[in-house]
């Protein structure tokens, strides 16, 4: 298993991702958006499983931009 | 009976847990004798004095009764718990009711205590997940089962009566430090009692006294620590219906304001349940009686008739040492960490603490070990304490999740723990205690540091044995199993290296091995073995505590430099 974050794109298909993504919290309320993502984290989270890989990413995701 | 004079001031009842309301506990009470420091001029010098007899200082207490070992307990009320107020801890772990089986107080523990294996969590109406211990196979390895429920203070009570029984060690009630001053040497401690103060000396001194202990400001040892907002509410009380011998955890109860339940049974048909309160509740308004019972009435229905046996609101802190020896001082139990309740690692944790310095105090002052020896207490157990301080912060956080992203996360981990079964690993109603393994030990080989369970075998004429036996027989020297077949050549080392060495060695035979040794045992199902981490024939090396110092694979030079390394010779 490649035990570092993905940094190059490992999408199949990155427009349809991100439209199913967007699509997926159309006519939802802030709080129904943010249990959504927060279902996605856990789920993704849990298909990655290495725990250096996730540590990279939440680090990777702290680094908000100035 | 004698109970102190009035001259000797009441015990301030500060320990996290107060009595509030509820018919209480009988507990037993222990006389003050006079001890002959009061009736000497000279300051008399003893090798080891245990500051505290709660559960921690009293297993110190009687292994080191149990190994021939003379020592004095000093306590400074007439009773074990804490007079007039709570139970405390309630669930014991297999590997402290191994430890208990070897004092001889396990079989009285699981007459009175209540066996369970089952826990189920809820969140709102629903049940998140369920477990049985049973089910998981490492739990059905021992002589002992995964837990038991028992109110603290039976297990000191216990515990005393044991002590008492094997003689050597000076239980002082009513007898309590008040002054204390060391140097490279030996400790001074002054000691205050219903007949007056003296002072004495020691070359140990173990602090059991607890969380309010006066020898962290004595010593002057530096911690890490930090309090919550979290409260909680604990209900000891009997019904006339029997819910189920179960553990039961509602992280968010419905009858409960959405905040997390506990339901535990106890000895005498006593639940515990404890009540999570909105963060800085008025602990007085939260524990008092009426308030009690709506509580108990909404979760249990109006027709349950309860008792109420004691109740008492409870914070708890995060806290622990940078060092747990401090000079002649060693710190065990809540002195050295403070932990949340959750996952049973406060009371269980100092009976570790007790057993693993008890037979390293024995094998120095046997002159069996260097007093560096000593050291390593501070190695294994300040791991085992910061591991314990670290998955019990994270089940804290779990459970008083703050509004905002905590709690949004939270909420998405329990619903997707409802429909599918990765999200449940991550709902964290407490990490049940465990033997902690020791990972950066100066006596244990890379091979070592982990507990061996308390597994069966075969004596040589059938009978079932169990380890605790052979440790038991080694009486506090280290345990070396051989497994399988030896050359001649072998033979001869282990005969050489038995002789003068604390040590005594055991052949481990496999089905078809032929005996070697007049001290053999069979394995055949390869339980010792499995236990010992070993994959084929070789050696393992035990200590007095059931931990594994080092395994190998030949008796070569590697052996003894085990038994040098775990001696710290």
């Amino acid at each position: 298993m490649n035990n570092t974050m993905q940094t190059q794109a490992n999408f199949q298909d990155a427009d349809g991702f991100y439209e199913q993504l967007i699509n997926a919290h159309a006519d939802l309320s802030a709080e129904q958006s943010e249990l959504l993502n927060n279902r996605l984290i856990l789920i993704l989270a849990n298909q990655i499983g290495d725990s250096a890989v996730l540590r990279e990413c939440i680090e990777a995701a702290q680094d908000l931009p100035q | 009976m004698t109970n102190p004079t009035a001259a000797f001031a009441e015990v301030n009842y500060t320990n996290g847990y107060e009595f509030t309301e509820g018919s209480g506990y009988a507990l037993p009470e222990y006389p003050f004798v006079s001890p002959p420091e009061l009736h000497t001029d000279q300051t008399l010098r003893h090798a080891v004095v245990i500051v505290g007899g709660g559960i921690t200082g009293l297993t110190l207490a009687c292994s080191l009764a149990n190994q021939g070992i003379k020592a004095i307990l000093l306590d400074e009320d007439n009773t074990v718990g804490v007079k007039g107020a709570s139970s405390r801890g309630i669930c014991y772990t297999q590997k402290s009711l191994e430890i208990f089986d070897r004092l001889g107080v396990y079989q009285r523990i699981a007459r009175k205590g209540i066996q369970w294996s089952v826990g189920r969590t809820f969140a709102g109406n629903d049940e998140v997940y369920s477990f049985d211990l049973r089910q998981q196979s490492n739990f059905n390895l021992s002589a002992q089962p995964p837990f038991i429920n028992i109110q603290q203070f039976y297990i000191e009570g216990y515990l005393v009566e044991r002590i008492m029984a094997l003689g050597g060690v000076d239980l002082r009630w009513s007898s309590r430090v008040t002054g204390f001053e060391q140097n490279p040497n030996f400790a001074t401690l002054t000691v205050q009692t219903p007949e007056g103060s003296y002072r004495i000396q020691a070359d140990h001194v173990i602090d059991a006294t607890g969380s309010h202990t006066p020898f962290h400001a004595w010593t002057g040892v530096s911690m890490q620590s930090t309090k919550g907002d979290d409260r909680w509410c604990i209900a000891d009380v009997r019904f006339n219906t029997h819910p189920p011998i179960e553990r039961h955890t509602w992280i968010e109860a419905p009858f409960n304001e959405n905040r997390a339940v506990w339901q535990h049974l106890m000895a005498d048909d006593v639940w515990r349940i404890d009540y999570q309160m909105a963060p800085n509740a008025d602990a007085a308004y939260v524990s008092r009686e009426d308030v009690v019972r709506e509580r108990l009435e909404r979760q249990f229905g109006k027709d349950v008739q309860v008792e109420i046996v004691w109740v008492g609101p409870y914070a708890y802190k995060s806290q622990c040492l940078n060092a747990l020896r401090m000079g002649r001082v060693f710190f065990m139990g809540d002195t050295a960490k403070i932990v949340s309740p959750f996952g049973a690692r406060g009371g269980n944790t100092g009976v570790a603490d007790a057993d693993n310095l008890a037979w390293k105090l024995g094998a120095v002052l046997k002159g069996w070990a260097s007093p560096e020896l000593l050291d390593s207490y501070n190695a294994e157990r300040l791991e085992a304490a910061q591991e314990n301080v670290r998955v019990t912060n994270r089940t804290a956080r779990f459970l008083r999740a703050p509004e905002g992203a905590e709690r949004s996360l939270r909420n998405a981990t329990i619903s997707l723990a409802k429909q599918y079964p990765f999200a449940r690993t991550l709902v964290n109603t407490g990490r049940m205690a465990v033997a902690n393994t020791y990972t950066r030990s100066p006596i244990c080989a890379e091979s070592g540091g982990l507990s061996l369970q308390n597994v069966a075998f075969q004596w040589r004429k059938g009978k079932t044995g169990v380890v605790n036996e052979l440790l038991n027989w080694a009486e506090g020297r280290l345990l070396l199993m051989v497994f399988g077949a030896q050359s001649q050549a072998s033979l001869k080392r282990l005969k050489t290296l038995t002789e003068g060495t604390p040590l005594r060695c055991v052949q481990v035979l496999g089905k078809n091995t032929p005996a070697q040794a007049r001290e053999h045992v069979l394995d055949s199902h390869l339980r010792l073995r499995t236990a010992c981490q070993l994959q084929g024939d070789g050696w393992a090396l035990v200590r007095p505590d059931g931990y594994l110092a080092a395994h190998g694979s030949r008796v070569d030079g590697s052996l003894v430099e085990a038994i040098v390394d775990t001696l710290a010779l």
